[in-house]
């Protein structure tokens, strides 16, 4: 069994060494063999041109979060610069102390999302990773990309038993229910079922600026079964364990292994 | 009010009074300040930003500002609320009738509009004053109608720190206020910035909130057409059109003043931090 941790904090928007603080005291008294922490975590969402001068505090902040971090996996959100100048909005892997980079393919430029003015997106071909690590091999895509269909399903065919999504959902509509986090379950869902695989989702949470994170953080089975929720509206952190009995018993009885890959043909040319 | 903007503008009160007092407590505490002072009128915004204030931290003060257009009625119901929130000793009332008669002759005017404008600019020196001396925020009481309609006087009751009840229209505020035990008096008055005797803010609008709000709703946040949005209500187009003209007329009240580009990075332009910049520390 994989424990996995989910650490649902609330970052303070610039203030990268304090979030770092948090991070590093999460990871050391966790028992968890993954922790994993929402989408720019170290740094906060809504950074604004903040995110041309945070990128090198929160790059130093990964290599000491790496040292921290024992044979433990870590998955923090954090700025990478790709290229002088060129800033992805990523996800730092580390296992055993090394530290790898996932990018986000998809950037949310509308309604409050402005991250193309900032970040370049992911090349698929080039940083599409699976992550093995204590005996399980798993997936990370940041937040927007699980609003599509094909970066799970990319992650799952390459190998993937579990899709990691640290994710900065910011709340809107807060009328007599939240109409967010009904939709992200059923995406979650969604791509539990559609790729046999287990899902967890790593909410932010709580407010920058006029946003306010909802926090919500799920695991979903492959059978599409909520298995952890997190609190609503504050910090939180639990752990799971990932029966991979249950995932062979889901695959038994799904059509995930019958992927057409000729379907992909003809989505090229549309 | 129709029966579907009412299904939109239902609010879960219990939620969004603890989502609004936990974003208060934690706005004040971040922000370094000690406290919130606000104004108190004895009108249904400033009744419910008082109570939440009250209940997001004990460092509060009211100020009650009435002048001669403030009717007996307004201090009687702020009283109230200084009651309810238990503010016996945190809470001043402040003619200001005096300093509106200096303002005015030093000018030398005498139109209402102008004076009223005076007065509600006074009062926010006052709540600045007030919020220096003891170290707290100035807490705004606008509401989302009044600010997409621009209905407020610019830095008059529109300069503030912050605004916890700008994303709630007049009516949602309605709701929550009952539910928070403001009394129904208060919640029930027609609302008024009393700037001027016999002044109401439905007469100066030309409708009642519940239109206003409806047609508000649908024209910018379902971003229906004006002809849409009259049928759907049921009434004249001219009336949207109405409301259409004080939110496109208003927007300069609610943004910061333009600048006028020269250099090659210009506030306003395309310098963008978030205002939590306080936050950032060299690492």
């Amino acid at each position: 069994m994989v424990r996995i941790e989910l650490a649902q904090i609330r970052p303070f928007l610039g203030d990268v060494e304090r979030n770092f603080l948090k991070h590093r005291e999460i990871v050391e008294t966790s028992d968890a063999d993954c922790v994993v922490f929402p989408e720019l975590s170290l740094t906060g969402y809504v950074l604004k041109d903040l995110t041309f001068e945070l990128f090198r505090y929160s790059e130093k902040a990964v290599e000491k979060l790496a040292e921290a971090s024992g044979g433990k996996c870590v998955v923090a959100g954090t700025i990478k610069e790709v290229r002088p100048g060129v800033l992805r909005n990523s996800a730092a892997v580390i296992i055993n102390g090394e530290v790898d980079y996932v990018y986000k393919f998809y950037l949310p430029t509308y309604g409050l999302f402005e991250e193309r003015r900032y970040f370049q997106r992911g090349d698929p071909p080039r940083d599409l990773k699976t992550f093995q690590h204590a005996g399980i091999k798993f997936g990370v895509m940041i937040c927007e990309d699980a609003w599509h269909p094909e970066p799970a399903e990319a992650l799952a065919l390459m190998g993937a038993d579990l899709i990691l999504i640290p994710a900065a959902s910011p709340m809107r509509r807060l009328g007599r229910s939240l109409a967010i986090q009904d939709s992200w379950e059923a995406l979650l869902k969604a791509h539990a079922l559609m790729n046999a695989v287990w899902v967890t989702f790593v909410n932010t949470v709580g407010s920058q600026e006029e946003e306010f994170f909802w926090g919500g953080s799920m695991a979903v089975s492959p059978l599409g079964e909520v298995k952890l929720r997190l609190k609503l509206f504050e910090e939180d952190r639990a752990v799971y364990s990932i029966d991979l009995e249950e995932l062979r018993r889901a695959r038994f009885f799904s059509s995930f292994r019958d992927h057409i890959s000729s379907f992909h043909r003809v989505l090229a040319e549309l | 009010m129709n029966e579907y903007v009412a299904q939109a503008l239902a609010i879960d009160c219990d939620k969004v009074a603890r989502y609004l007092v936990e974003r208060l407590r934690e706005y004040i505490e971040e922000s370094g300040a000690r406290g919130g002072v606000l104004g108190l009128s004895g009108g249904i915004d400033s009744s419910v930003v008082a109570v939440l204030l009250a209940k997001a931290t004990d460092n509060f003060f009211f100020l009650l500002m009435p002048s001669a257009s403030t009717p007996p009625r307004d201090m009687e119901d702020a009283m109230k609320i200084v009651k309810l929130t238990g503010a016996e000793r945190k809470h001043a009332v402040v003619p200001i009738d005096d300093y509106v008669k200096a303002m005015s002759s030093a000018v030398d005017v005498a139109d209402k509009r102008i004076v009223g404008n005076i007065k509600a600019r006074l009062r926010m020196v006052l709540l600045y004053a007030y919020a220096q001396k003891l170290g707290y925020l100035v807490v705004g009481t606008g509401d989302k109608s009044e600010i997409m309609l621009g209905y407020f006087t610019k830095y008059g009751d529109g300069g503030v720190d912050i605004l916890p009840i700008g994303d709630l229209y007049k009516t949602q505020v309605r709701q929550l206020g009952r539910c928070l035990g403001v009394p129904e008096e208060i919640v029930a008055k027609p609302p008024s910035p009393a700037l001027w005797e016999g002044q109401t803010a439905e007469g100066e609008i030309g409708a009642d909130y519940e239109t206003v709000d409806s047609v508000l709703y649908l024209r910018y946040e379902e971003m229906r057409t004006r002809e849409e949005t009259a049928a759907m209500l049921g009434i004249d187009v001219s009336v949207v059109d109405r409301i259409d003209a004080l939110v496109r007329r208003s927007q300069h009240k609610r943004l910061p003043p333009e600048i006028f580009r020269l250099s090659g990075r210009a506030v306003g332009s395309d310098w963008r931090y978030p205002r939590r910049y306080w936050n950032v520390r060299p690492w």
